[in-house]
């Protein structure tokens, strides 16, 4: 969900956003206050409520911020036509972010246990938390919804013209800049709601996004920059190869082999494990 | 009148002037990781340092101790840039820290250069201490100095023959490592692996899959930061294979895991040994003196840790230098390399001849019971 993010702004704006960690970040401590705090001991709901619903907080929470800083910094910068800036600008809100929720929140981890992650399921001598089972199925529904989204209905079809030619989009009457808009607030709250998802496994700190924020840019390196269906490809590839390689080489070797594959597909397809097809008229 | 407000201004800088001319100050620069992951050590330390400066704020045999914090990050490149910095425009008597031994191995060469004393609170890399440095000294036990009786631990008291080693893949993780592997395998013990990881590894999931299917594991030694180490536990009592999931194995830990830990891991902590040097349990009067003065500080709820108590220790230590004399850089050196049974929270300090404390008086075993508390092992 978060690589799915990053390739969604990239695929619609050919822009990346550092600050797409601490999104999640936010999005996890809003789904620990909201469900430690507020849905337990504000609305006095059970562990599973509580939790269930912080989920919709996080991803209420990802959409907001990326509203307001797409509003504040990306919208001006973007209109004044500069490509650089706007990318610099992501550095910014990320350090920005990241040392908001340090004053705010310390850098002592915080434990966030979720219901689910107490549960154990086993099969044979394979043994996963409830935690995963639900990461697996709340992806795999959020994947299923945005590509619905963007295959059969009209914003995701106008989102599909902006991505592949702004300005003619826009001379179709398509908004480019609500549509741009739109894509972030998505692609945040996608992150928003892989936090929720996300705390209860991380280490949660203001620092817990970085941890698979640089795992995430592996994962859509390999499935092809703005390719949504090459990077839920990749995510799975990549989640196999690590646990192989933790079995059989060592843990130690995760980062290793995971960037000896990136390298290998930057050298022998650029494109990604899926190449978008790109047509021009000459 | 204007001439005789010129001369009343230019009156009093010349006497400020006279009087900081006059002031007896030790600088002691402090490098913490103040941002980044490593930063709940830099928050930690600086309520134990500035716990004990508050104590101290008559001075110490006319000296004032003057602080300046420096974010070093937890990394060699912004402990080395930090360092560099706090010689220059600070020009302290003592460096504090740092905290991670990549980090404070960064600095010593540097400090050592300078001849100017780095007193570390935090580390447990050899090399520290062995690569010949007059100006380090180090109050935390050594690599060897935790690992060793956790070795002993394991075969003698715990009956362990087999053991798999979980560890931080940095010069902490690795020596560690080694200082428990060897003296378990001369003494007859099986390391049947060794796994190290990142410290951006969060789901432990497939290396407690890995260690499940090792067959019977008797310990496993663990030597990671505190949020990875509650993952671990989760992640080993969920495969079943620690006490706290129903297994056999019992997991075994450093001092570098703070109090507090039980807690976040919950029933996973069950039946953790581990090796303490500060305790609050401890009856000691300078200990209980301390965790009195820390809660009237920072909160009646709070409970201090080791890393609070460890920074509170280098600002007594350096006082007591001063108070037995010390004025300056080397005289500071000449003092702490003096220094034998010297009391504070974290035990008894006797620097050895390379700096190392070497009075292990405190150290003792903590296992974790069923409520999450500690039950001291007289061993």
């Amino acid at each position: 969900m978060v690589a799915l993010g990053l390739t969604l702004i990239y695929g619609v704006l050919n822009q990346i956003n550092f600050a797409h960690a601490d999104f999640v970040t936010v999005g996890a401590f809003t789904a620990f206050f909201t469900a430690t705090r507020f849905a337990t001991k504000v609305l006095g709901l059970p562990d599973t409520g509580a939790y269930l619903l912080s989920m919709f907080a996080a991803l209420g929470a990802g959409a907001l911020l990326g509203l307001a800083v797409n509003a504040a910094v990306f919208a001006p910068l973007r209109d004044r036509g500069d490509e650089l800036r706007p990318l610099i600008a992501t550095i910014g809100v990320s350090v920005l972010l990241e040392n908001a929720q340090l004053a705010l929140f310390g850098p002592i981890p915080y434990q966030f246990d979720s219901p689910f992650a107490r549960e154990t399921l086993r099969i044979g001598r394979i043994f996963f938390s409830a935690q995963s089972v639900l990461v697996v199925a709340v992806s795999a529904a959020a994947i299923a919804a945005l590509y619905g989204f963007m295959r059969f209905t009209f914003l995701g079809k106008a989102l599909r013209a902006v991505a592949q030619d702004r300005e003619t989009a826009g001379l179709m009457g398509i908004n480019p800049n609500l549509l741009i808009a739109l894509t972030i607030v998505i692609a945040s709250a996608l992150a928003g709601m892989a936090g929720a998802l996300l705390g209860p496994v991380l280490v949660l700190s203001p620092f817990a996004g970085a941890s698979v924020i640089v795992k995430a840019f592996a994962i859509v390196i390999i499935g092809g920059f703005g390719n949504m269906q090459g990077t839920i490809l990749a995510g799975i590839l990549v989640g196999v190869i690590e646990a192989f390689t933790v079995q059989y080489l060592g843990s130690g070797l995760i980062d290793l082999v995971v960037f000896v594959m990136l390298l290998v597909m930057l050298a022998l397809r650029p494109t990604g494990l899926i190449a978008e097809r790109k047509e021009e008229n000459v | 009148m204007k001439l005789a407000l010129k001369g009343a201004i230019l009156a009093f800088v010349c006497a400020t002037f006279a009087v900081q001319a006059q002031e007896k100050v030790i600088r002691v620069g402090v490098l913490m990781p103040i941002s980044g992951p490593g930063s709940y050590f830099g928050v930690m330390g600086k309520e134990g340092i500035d716990l004990a400066l508050e104590q101290l704020k008559g001075g110490v045999n006319g000296y004032r101790l003057q602080v300046q914090y420096e974010d070093s990050a937890c990394s060699p490149l912004q402990a080395t840039n930090a360092v560099k910095r706090v010689l220059d425009q600070f020009r302290p008597h003592i460096v504090i820290g740092e905290e991670c031994s990549d980090a404070s191995l960064a600095i010593a060469p540097i400090l050592e250069q300078a001849k100017v004393p780095q007193l570390n609170a935090g580390s447990v890399t050899m090399k520290l201490t062995e690569s010949g440095y007059k100006y380090v000294f180090r109050i935390f036990p050594n690599a060897a100095q935790q690992s060793l009786p956790l070795a002993k631990v394991a075969y003698d008291r715990l009956g362990a023959r087999t053991a798999v080693i979980l560890y931080e893949k940095t010069n902490a993780g690795n020596d560690n490592a080694d200082g428990f592997e060897k003296p378990f395998v001369a003494m007859g013990g099986k390391v049947l692996a060794k796994i190290d990881f990142g410290r951006d590894v969060n789901d432990f999931t497939a290396i407690a899959t890995r260690i499940a299917s090792l067959g019977r594991v008797d310990v496993l030694p663990t030597f990671a930061l505190e949020g990875q180490q509650v993952r671990l536990a989760q992640a080993l009592a969920q495969a079943k294979v620690v006490r706290g999931g129903g297994g056999n194995a019992v997991q075994m830990g450093s001092i570098w895991l703070p109090y507090g830990f039980d807690q976040k891991a919950g029933q996973a902590a069950e039946g953790y040994v581990r090796i303490v040097q500060f305790d609050p349990n401890e009856k000691r009067k300078i200990v209980q003196d301390f965790i009195r003065a820390f809660r009237a500080r920072y909160g009646a709820d709070r409970v201090p840790t080791h890393i609070n108590s460890h920074a509170y220790d280098t600002i007594l230590l350096i006082a007591e230098a001063v108070r037995r004399g010390a004025t300056d850089s080397e005289s500071i050196r000449e003092r702490f390399s003096g220094f034998k049974g010297v009391e504070v929270t974290t035990g008894k300090i006797s620097f050895g001849p390379n700096g190392q404390n070497s009075d292990l008086s405190v150290i003792h075993f903590v296992e974790t019971q069923k409520d999450l508390s500690w039950k001291g092992l007289d061993w």
